[in-house]
């Protein structure tokens, strides 16, 4: 039996895409704003069926990929195929094979849930979508909420219908623009639940951007680290850790120890001194800890702190920013630009 | 005694029919507009001032001249009348599908700034389905006003001449009216997400189409270059349509021939143009 996964397919050229196993390649994609370059020769290869997440700071050009791969902005250079078509001459079967859920809510509030299917259904151009809506809210519990108009929904809900009329058509590939921006934590992990389960179950490809390193880690199969428009790294969030190749020990003793102490110690790749701690880079800190406790006096330590990798040191390795605050930084400098302003 | 799970595990099954588009491009725009309808007119505000406008047109400007003698009237207006009301409707009417564009331009810039022109260009919905269904829609919106403005003649004890035929033709010219000044507005605000935009453009056009047509006034007592706009304006074909019919009864279809060419220019002009500049954000 093949199961709820199996979507059937109508046979067209995106059959052949999702054999070849590729949902979205892209090619020197490129978007210039003036003398501003947005997005600068991304090259993308998602695989069909998983979940691929653009990471980076606020302004980093997440958004404007997403334009540029859904046919709604125009590249300024480069090639991107979606489901199978090309996005610049085939604009439309690609928006038939593409769900969208942004970052705000966009719903007509003062319809009810079974109107904004209906509006979608005809923007889709559905025939008997019905059978398919229906079970869609039931998959999201809203079935006894259908008649009820949107404004009266919570957030939550709202975020789910949204995701819904996203599905209605059966998409190949869903763009989902920081689905979890300003939501409180447990609505987001129901989300993370939602966008996990639509995935697994339909088989569908998610391509979703987010600044929240939690989020990326929690989600995507694959990853691409965007900084300045342009990807400055991508794998798993495994590969994209192990990049670092190391771990971090913090550590302050009570009495004295030179550097050459530590460098001695075998899988110590660099000793750097900060304030009163010594900071170690090493290898695995398995290993080294141990041998290091047995070089030292154990009643001696004031304190000790280990680092492992995560996708917030592979930021700050490849940058030299962390991540929440990169985005910031350029708000912090308009904030006291305006208030000099203000001050005259 | 059981227990329902929260989220009973339903499974969107294979056997589904994919509900792949089998329906022609009219699907979309039978949506928007339906869509721009609903909006419009479950909004009660809407329809009272819907209502209400008419209403005021006819009580405060048609009593104007309720002391000058019917005789000096003809004098002024070059016909003869049995009150200003009788002349004013059509004029008030055809200046009234003036408005109806700017509601159109509005409600399109307020779709931008929500982000909802984002999620219909994401569907394979053209822009140019996107601008018909705005601009048919705002003149549908405008259509409303007819009955209601005719009623509220009819109740301050107007009589009208004219016959089934003739006010059908005359209904006809105000749909091209509306219709075409709904494709201009939508033209001009196409690249524009500012909320103030349809209103400017509205004060600037509204004042010299209003007032350089026959609409309000005959334009026989107008200077000459005012009868110049007045001769282009196709405000002025619309109430002199209009005027012939319910004063009169007689229609001169050459009137109602210039509004429909006015609308189908439009149309034409406004797909093009909104096509390749209708904003998304």
């Amino acid at each position: 039996m093949a199961g709820p996964v199996a979507v059937d397919r109508v046979g067209t050229a995106s059959e052949v895409a999702n054999m070849n196993g590729t949902a979205i390649r892209a090619r020197g994609l490129t978007k210039r704003y003036g003398a501003i370059t947005a997005v600068d020769q991304v090259d993308l290869d998602v695989r069909a069926a998983s979940i691929f997440g653009l990471l980076g700071p606020n302004g980093a050009g997440k958004t404007t990929i997403i334009k540029l791969l859904t046919g709604l902005g125009d590249a300024s250079a480069g090639e991107a195929e979606v489901a199978g078509y090309d996005v610049r001459r085939d604009p439309m079967r690609v928006k038939e094979r593409i769900g969208w859920v942004a970052a705000e809510v966009i719903l007509d509030d003062d319809f009810t849930a079974w109107e904004n299917l209906w509006l979608q259904a005809q923007l889709q151009r559905l025939k008997g979508w019905g059978t398919r809506a229906e079970e869609l809210l039931r998959y999201f519990g809203l079935s006894d909420r259908r008649d009820d108009k949107v404004q009266t929904y919570s957030t939550g809900m709202r975020k789910k219908l949204e995701i819904a009329l996203a599905l209605l058509h059966q998409p190949e590939v869903i763009f989902m623009d920081e689905p979890t921006i300003g939501l409180d934590a447990s609505t987001r992990r129901m989300l993370w639940e939602l966008i996990q389960g639509v995935n697994r179950e339909f088989g569908i490809t998610v391509l979703l951007t987010t600044h929240y390193i939690e989020e990326a880690d929690a989600l995507c199969d694959h990853i691409a680290i965007i900084d300045h428009g342009r990807i400055v790294a991508h794998g798993t969030p495994t590969e994209l850790k192990a990049r670092v190749g190391a771990d971090f020990i913090e550590i302050a003793t009570a009495e004295p120890v030179t550097a050459a102490t530590f460098s001695a110690v075998p899988g110590v790749l660099e000793v750097r001194s900060q304030g009163a701690s010594w900071i170690l880079r090493v290898r695995s800190s398995e290993e080294v800890l141990p041998r290091l406790l047995g070089l030292l006096r154990t009643d001696g330590i004031r304190r000790l702190n280990v680092e492992k990798p995560s996708l917030e040191t592979v930021f700050l390795d490849l940058t030299g920013q962390r991540l929440d605050t990169a985005g910031e930084n350029i708000d912090y400098r308009k904030f006291y630009a305006t208030m000099r302003r203000a001050r005259g | 005694m059981t227990e329902v799970a929260e989220t009973p595990p339903v499974t969107l099954s294979a056997a589904t029919a994919r509900p792949r588009a089998s329906i022609g491009q009219g699907s979309q725009f039978v949506g928007l507009y339906a869509r721009e309808l609903l909006r419009t007119f479950r909004n009660p505000w809407v329809l009272v001032i819907t209502i209400v406008q008419p209403f005021m047109w006819l009580a405060f400007f048609g009593s104007s001249f309720a002391g000058v003698p019917l005789s000096a009237l003809d004098v002024l207006l070059h016909t003869h009348i049995s009150s200003y009301i009788q002349f004013l409707l059509p004029g008030v009417l055809a200046t009234s599908m003036l408005s109806v564009g700017m509601f159109g331009a509005m409600s399109t810039i307020q779709d931008k700034r929500f982000g909802f022109m984002k999620r219909i260009l994401l569907t394979p919905t053209s822009k140019a389905t996107v601008f018909l269904s705005k601009a048919l829609g705002s003149a549908t919106r405008g259509l409303v006003q007819i009955p209601i403005m005719i009623a509220a003649a009819l109740i301050f004890g107007v009589r009208f001449a004219g016959d089934p035929l003739m006010w059908a033709g005359w209904i006809l010219g105000l749909v091209f009216l509306g219709f075409g000044f709904s494709c201009l507005f939508l033209a001009v605000t196409a690249s524009s997400v500012d909320w103030q935009t349809p209103g400017v453009i509205s004060n600037f056009i509204t004042m010299p189409l209003m007032f350089a047509s026959g609409a309000l006034f005959p334009s026989a007592n107008f200077p000459v270059w005012m009868q110049d706009i007045s001769a282009v304006n196709p405000v002025s074909y619309a109430a002199l349509l209009g005027r012939g019919v319910v004063v009169s009864g007689t229609a001169d279809w050459l009137y109602l021939g210039y509004l429909a060419l006015f609308a189908a220019i439009m149309l034409l002009a406004g797909t093009l143009v909104a096509s390749r500049y209708l904003k998304v954000e």
